[in-house]
């Protein structure tokens, strides 16, 4: 068991490395001058004859490309992400600490819960095959989850936060607190959070209730579920521990992959609340050629996604008694 | 479903605890840039990157500030200057008892100091002054002078309107150009970073500002709006004071819901916009052509659709309402920039470019006349204004097709010169000068395949740059005006590009907590906040209601 996972962390390291490479290809293949559009921003305020001295300023330079690569691994080692275009001179690292912990926070948070929620959900609406919960709910949330995110949040945020008023319109916490570790500051974030996470649950549930109903049923009609009734077992501990404990797997593989994608932003919930986030720097990095900004996040997004799949693969390890004899 | 009953007590009382937040009294909550987070930047020198607002017109500050609505020079940091006879030197008089916000006193070493930072770091160079310097330095503690290498009266206005930093703190900083300045030491209204976090910054009182009793605001508050919706939003509920946004419908959506207070002012004082076309490809080098297309263009249309009537067609001097003084009346009235069908066509007929049988005009060498328009996606205006225009044009018998590009690669084609008809905005200044200068001049135009800061048209008229030559050296504001007609004139002959239509000057404000924004009857600066260095002019205006 220990090689295997050895032999994973060692996939996981090659992964790492291949993706890093391509962060550092993809930008340089894309067409425009990011020194032109850096220029452009100032629309006219900026002297020709003060470009030279700005793009070298910027760090731009005709260095050969593996000249630039091997800086570019090497800076990466040392942990120094370089200067963001955009938001000339702050660091990059910088820039997306102002986002990082609120996205992980509110996208992280919201998944989970999701997962959590739709997966039980699933089971129960199997279990129960024909009742209210089968075909009733998720019908239903597969309805919600049909809608363009965009417009379900903003009714949202139209309904309750403007119409109503029951929580606030905007940010992550109200501009008159003091970020801290208090219960009023705490309690701040989780009505701020309400609804931007509750527009993302709503939006996700429905296809993780579907995935986790719909191999639960398969589970059930399997002879090992039949066997565990013959021998008399309660029925919850079949339910749970006999056919929701298989039926699971796929859920949790995918989930892995939602996990690490949920760096790469809820651009739209961070859009609509006004949320501070990762996705609209993403967004910004790609509208302004800020390749450094566009690279840190990409080293962020990848790292996330492989972390959260090798965290999988140990999970599944344990839910699956299979992987470990194979191992 | 037990799940739920516990859920249900909590989603109650985080529900009611919820109501619009009391606001600090005196404390100004302005929207002007739109950011998702807050990034710590208070760097003055570089222009146009990353420096939260109003670094450069509100925590520094210039020696002068062009007020364009009053269409003056207010004295700021300096009481006044003077030129040397020859018309070589230009002598700024600081202002007596100024001091910077630890207390210093501000000093013509300063000054000096600034202007030798620009000479080291060619970056921060925006204006390009030391193009027209050869020297400045400090003959009192209270005068600077400035020596010119040729007569450029236009400079004047460059280094009125340069922000000057302290030498005791800039001194020490290794590289000016990176330097993030987190704690400004400033000599303006509002120095004091009294809180910074991602959603949210407060500037406070400089502690030590030199205008007794100013400024009477106690702080400035910026919240971080991603998008124009959200920012727009919080205007309309009051919980923003002043805004500089575009907003759609403003007097249904924000002015009517409380006339008493809200208000809106978008005076034309933006850069008009121009329709480019690239008179290095035949036959767009044609006047007559260039007319033809411009006569083409039903402007009172065009503005409806782009800009709601947020704004005026062009006239055929292109100038905006900042320059109303400068405007030659006779100029202004040319047929040119005027819808008319008849003559566009008549036009075209007389460069032989006849239509063909599909209705297309061909081109010399019986190519269809097609041409691409580019505009940048997602800049909606400019979109609508590009199919309009695209339309117009096909009702003269030229093939247009609307190209949209992202924001960096639209703009180097526009910079090389690579694109046939491109729609972009134009240079300003205190006098038109600029304006023209780089609509008209040769001393402006780059070839094909280089990047030019304007003039992407590329075209120079000799007549034209004689007379800009001679503004330069005109001392008077008669031989100034007597110039700047014939310059009109020319322009209007030569018509290097299409005047489209002047940009408003886009501003909002909310007068129930604060008095003394400008407005229509009170234009003592323009009330987008955006617009520097008027900004200066409102920070110190604007007072609370409530104390």
């Amino acid at each position: 068991m220990g090689r295997y996972i050895l032999r994973r962390l060692g996939f996981y390291l090659i992964a790492a490395w291949a993706s890093l490479t391509l962060n550092f290809v993809i930008p340089r293949l894309a067409p425009g001058d990011p020194a032109a559009a850096m220029f452009a921003r100032f629309e006219g305020k900026v002297a020709p004859e003060a470009m030279g001295a700005l793009k070298a300023a910027f760090g731009f330079t005709d260095a050969p490309l593996y000249a630039q690569y091997l800086t570019y691994l090497k800076h990466l080692v040392q942990g120094d992400l370089g200067m963001s275009y955009a938001y000339f001179p702050a660091r990059v690292s910088e820039v997306i600490g102002t986002g990082l912990m609120w996205t992980v926070g509110l996208a992280g948070v919201a998944v989970i819960i999701s997962f959590v929620a739709g997966s039980f959900l699933g089971v129960l609406a199997a279990w129960n095959r024909g009742g209210w919960l089968d075909s009733g709910l998720a019908p239903a949330l597969a309805f919600l989850g049909a809608f363009p995110y965009f417009w379900l949040a903003m009714l949202a945020l139209y309904l309750f936060g403007f119409v109503l008023g029951w929580f606030p319109l905007r940010h992550a916490y109200g501009h008159d607190m003091e970020p801290g570790l208090s219960f009023a500051f705490a309690a701040d974030v989780a009505r701020h959070a309400v609804l931007p996470a509750s527009s993302i649950v709503v939006a996700t549930l429905g296809g993780w209730m579907l995935g986790m109903r719909n191999t639960m049923v398969a589970t059930l009609g399997t002879d090992s579920i039949r066997l565990a009734h013959a021998r008399g077992l309660p029925p919850r501990q079949v339910m749970l521990r006999y056919a929701a404990r298989n039926a699971l797997l796929p859920n949790v593989t995918s989930f892995g992959m939602a996990v690490g994608f949920v760096l790469s932003g809820s651009l739209l919930t961070e859009i609509v609340f006004s949320y501070p986030g990762t996705g609209y720097l993403l967004i910004l990095a790609v509208r302004n050629q800020d390749y450094p900004l566009m690279q840190g996040l990409f080293l962020v997004i990848t790292l996330a996604v492989l972390a959260a799949n090798f965290a999988v693969d140990l999970l599944c390890l344990w839910l699956d008694p299979r992987t470990r004899a194979h191992a | 479903m037990r799940f739920a009953r516990a859920l249900l007590p909590l989603a109650l009382l985080v529900a009611c605890s919820s109501e619009p937040r009391p606001r600090p009294p005196g404390v100004l909550f302005v929207s002007v840039e739109q950011q998702s987070a807050w990034v710590r930047n208070f760097n003055p020198l570089f222009a146009g990157a990353g420096a939260r607002w109003p670094t450069r017109a509100g925590v520094y500050e210039c020696m002068e500030i062009f007020s364009s609505a009053q269409g003056r020079w207010v004295p700021w940091l300096a009481t006044g200057h003077a030129w040397s006879e020859d018309q070589l030197t230009l002598r700024f008089h600081l202002r007596d008892g100024v001091r910077w916000s630890d207390g210093k006193p501000f000093t013509a070493d300063d000054v000096v100091f600034t202007f030798h930072l620009l000479k080291q770091h060619a970056a921060l160079d925006a204006g390009g002054v030391w193009r027209f310097l050869t020297d400045v330095k400090a003959e009192t503690q209270g005068t600077v002078a400035f020596t010119f290498s040729r007569v450029y009266l236009p400079g004047f206005s460059d280094l009125a309107h340069q922000i000057i930093v302290p030498q005791h703190v800039w001194k020490d900083i290794a590289d000016p150009v990176t330097f993030t300045n987190p704690e400004p030491v400033a000599t303006g209204p509002f120095t004091q970073v009294t809180l910074f976090r991602n959603q949210v910054y407060e500037l406070g009182r400089n502690p030590h500002y030199w205008q007794p009793g100013k400024p009477a605001v106690s702080a400035l508050r910026f919240l971080a709006f991603p998008t124009n919706d959200q920012a727009n939003m919080a205007l309309v509920e009051g919980e923003v004071d002043w805004a500089g946004n575009f907003v759609p419908a403003v007097d249904r959506t924000f002015v009517s819901r409380d006339p008493a207070h809200h208000a809106r002012w978008f005076p034309l004082y933006g850069s008009t916009v121009f329709l480019y076309p690239n008179t290095t490809r035949p036959p767009l080098d044609d006047v007559r052509v260039r007319k033809a297309l411009s006569m083409a263009l039903d402007r009172d249309r065009l503005v409806e659709v782009a800009m709601y009537g947020y704004t005026r067609p062009a006239d055929a001097t292109a100038l905006n309402d900042a320059y109303t003084g400068w405007k030659d009346a006779d100029v202004a009235k040319d047929a040119w920039t005027r819808y008319d069908l008849d003559a566009a066509n008549k036009l075209l007929d007389e460069a032989g470019l006849t239509r063909g049988a599909d209705g297309l005009r061909r081109l010399k060498d019986g190519q269809p006349f097609t041409m691409d328009l580019e505009v940048v996606s997602g800049w909606s205006d400019w979109v609508r204004a590009g199919q309009v225009v695209g339309r117009d044009l096909r009702k003269l018998g030229i093939g247009v097709t609307l190209k949209t590009y992202e924001f960096g690669t639209w703009f180097t084609r526009l910079q090389k010169g690579e694109f046939q008809l491109a729609i972009s905005w134009s240079l300003d200044g205190p006098t038109p000068y600029n304006f023209y200068k780089w609509l008209l001049s040769p001393r402006t135009v780059r070839p094909v395949g280089e990047v030019a800061a304007a003039n992407w048209h590329r075209m120079g008229d000799a007549q034209a740059d004689e007379l800009l030559m001679r503004f330069e050296r005109a001392g008077t504001p008669e031989e100034q005006h007597a110039l700047m007609s014939q310059v009109q004139r020319r322009f209007s002959a030569v018509a290097p590009a299409i005047p489209l239509f002047p940009n408003p000057s886009w501003g909002e404000s909310n007068s129930s907590r604060f008095t003394g924004f400008p407005t229509e009857q009170n234009p003592y600066a323009r009330l987008a906040p955006h617009a520097e260095p008027d900004s200066l002019l409102v920070l110190t205006e604007l007072s609370p209601r409530e104390r």
